[in-house]
């Protein structure tokens, strides 16, 4: 990317100080948000998210595997995270590596609830298949195309909308198994169940330049920012997660008005995402009646 | 087990001599100088073009042309079963090395020293002919950005299975064991600049095979042509010429 010129850096700042961002947004809106569902037919659910200019695609695989000896009644989910060199040229070879990480480990945090598996956003207890022997493993991968800026709330919205997309077969366990041996289990081609996802957070960053908050920073606004508050909130006004990033201290009365901030942000954005993916899943529909 | 059967018909249903469905797209990244998706049948690429821009490692630079480096990664889910590591594995250096030594063939080096131009292509969908995507994708992205080149470069595959040479293999075809040729070609100048085939082949029958390879870039010629057409016609309307 270009450098800003210091004329530059004013005009980002100051128009965030007036409410008035660079591309006309006020200081809590968000970009036009566009959601393509099914976007990869050999995964288990998929989406495809566009904010402005940044683009990422979410993709969740279902595979039968064994469940944790900690945790025998709960099904394992991972997230992984890929910055293509794509969306930034200095994504080549090992590049992103850092990115990814970060990215990665944010969005465990706030989807995946703590250690115990207590408080995740996905109900892991769904994916249980034969307690303590087999057990659904999702993987969700996430691929950053064009990066603009606020990648973070992106993926959050992707990987909702891939898991709204998600069906699961539906499996039989053979009945006469013994406790010892890994029992059979026929996994169906006809029957599916979909993937319950009202308690799926969505993430906002709020990013903190000058004296006030935006939401859906581009990657001009992030090179002016003094730090940047990411809280992950569900439907019910719940907070599941919350990262701080940038090297600037923040008083704490204002990071709880930055999560008040985010709160009343979040109706909407869910509104909006919901409504969003359900016109995506309906189009996808239409396109496979049509076959 | 059966891949042309009795009538004719592939196990998609395409004839011998039949290409898959192709779709491109122009300036889907628009961070980049260039881009373009190329889709032919179920294999999805993306290609990205950075450049031309200052050089990074300066003692790569070259004082009398361009460094033109590339990047092939696959995305985690472009296979069916999924993939561990996206990039660095020993596949992906040697079709990044296929890809850089093919477009550096067209692109006219000697007009831009001292610079670089950076082509990343990412696979999302992975069908078989991914090499060919990619090298078709990295053209249109190269002429998006506006890149000089003494050529379009379009690549195509072809096989020999159950006696029947085979235009553009898809994936279970891929996997059979057969042979598999990929040619890249200067569609105007009718230059070959890639070859690589596997398994073995008698050579007359390779010959059939190259050559039905050679229609199958000429048909991916032309229909880059149209795309690049149809997308300059659009940028004449949006800048109120005629």
């Amino acid at each position: 990317m270009v450098g800003l010129s210091l004329g530059e850096q004013n005009f980002i700042k100051g128009g965030i100080a007036q409410d008035l961002r660079t591309d006309g947004r006020n200081r809590l809106a968000y970009r036009p948000i566009f959601v393509e569902t099914g976007v990869i037919p050999q995964a288990s659910g998929s989406a495809r998210v566009k904010l402005g200019a940044t683009d990422v695609i979410a993709s969740v695989k279902a595979e039968l595997g064994k469940p944790n000896l900690s945790h025998p009644d709960k099904g394992k989910v991972s997230i992984y995270v890929d910055c293509s060199p794509t969306a930034e040229p200095t994504f080549e070879g090992r590049g992103g590596e850092e990115l990814s990480a970060e990215l990665s480990s944010a969005l465990q945090r706030c989807l995946l609830g703590g250690k115990s598996g207590a408080g995740a956003g996905i109900d892991l207890s769904s994916l249980s298949i034969v307690e303590g022997k087999v057990c659904w493993d999702l993987y969700i991968d996430g691929l950053v195309v064009s990066s603009d800026g606020n990648v973070l709330d992106a993926l959050g919205a992707a990987i909702k909308a891939a898991l709204s997309n998600t069906v699961i077969p539906k499996v039989q366990v053979a009945a006469n198994a013994s406790s010892d041996e890994q029992p059979e289990v026929d996994v169906s081609d006809e029957e599916f169940l979909q993937f319950d996802t009202s308690g799926v957070p969505v993430i906002i960053t709020l990013t903190k330049v000058g004296k006030h908050y935006i939401v859906d920073a581009t990657t001009e606004e992030e090179s002016q920012m003094s730090s940047a508050v990411s809280v992950s909130i569900n439907r019910q006004g719940r907070i599941c997660g919350l990262t701080k990033r940038g090297g600037a201290g923040l008083d704490p009365s204002i990071i709880l008005d930055m999560i008040s901030v985010a709160k009343h942000v979040s109706e909407q954005l869910i509104n909006k995402l919901d409504s969003e993916i359900a016109a995506a899943e309906a189009c996808d529909e239409e396109t496979e009646m049509d076959c | 087990m059966e891949y042309v059967n009795p009538e004719g018909l592939r196990l998609d249903g395409r004839r011998p001599m039949e290409m898959r469905q192709l779709r491109a797209e122009i300036g889907v990244v628009s961070k980049a100088d260039g881009s373009a998706v190329f889709e032919m049948g179920n294999t999805k690429v993306i290609a990205a073009v950075y450049g031309p821009r200052e050089v990074q490692n300066r003692s790569q630079q070259s004082n009398d042309q361009a460094l033109v480096r590339c990047e092939y990664s696959m995305a985690n889910f472009s296979t069916g079963d999924r993939m561990r590591k996206p990039k660095g594995d020993r596949r992906s250096t040697e079709i990044s090395l296929v890809i850089r030594q093919t477009m550096e063939a067209c692109i006219l080096t000697h007009l831009m020293p001292r610079s670089q131009i950076d082509i990343f292509v990412q696979v999302l969908q992975a069908d078989g002919g991914t090499r060919s995507a990619c090298i078709n994708a990295a053209t249109l992205a190269l002429a998006d950005a506006g890149i000089p080149m003494c050529d379009l470069v379009t690549s195509c595959s072809a096989g020999y299975l159950n006696g029947t040479p085979l235009l553009d293999l898809n994936y279970v075809e891929d996997s059979a064991g057969g042979p598999d040729v990929t040619v890249g070609i200067l569609p105007k100048l009718d230059k070959v600049t890639l070859l690589q085939m596997d398994s073995k082949l008698q050579v007359d029958t390779f010959e059939n095979v190259m050559q039905l390879a050679i229609e199958g870039c000429k048909a991916v010629a032309s229909y880059i042509r149209e795309i690049l057409l149809e997308n300059t016609k659009q940028l004449e309307s949006r800048r109120g010429v005629k």
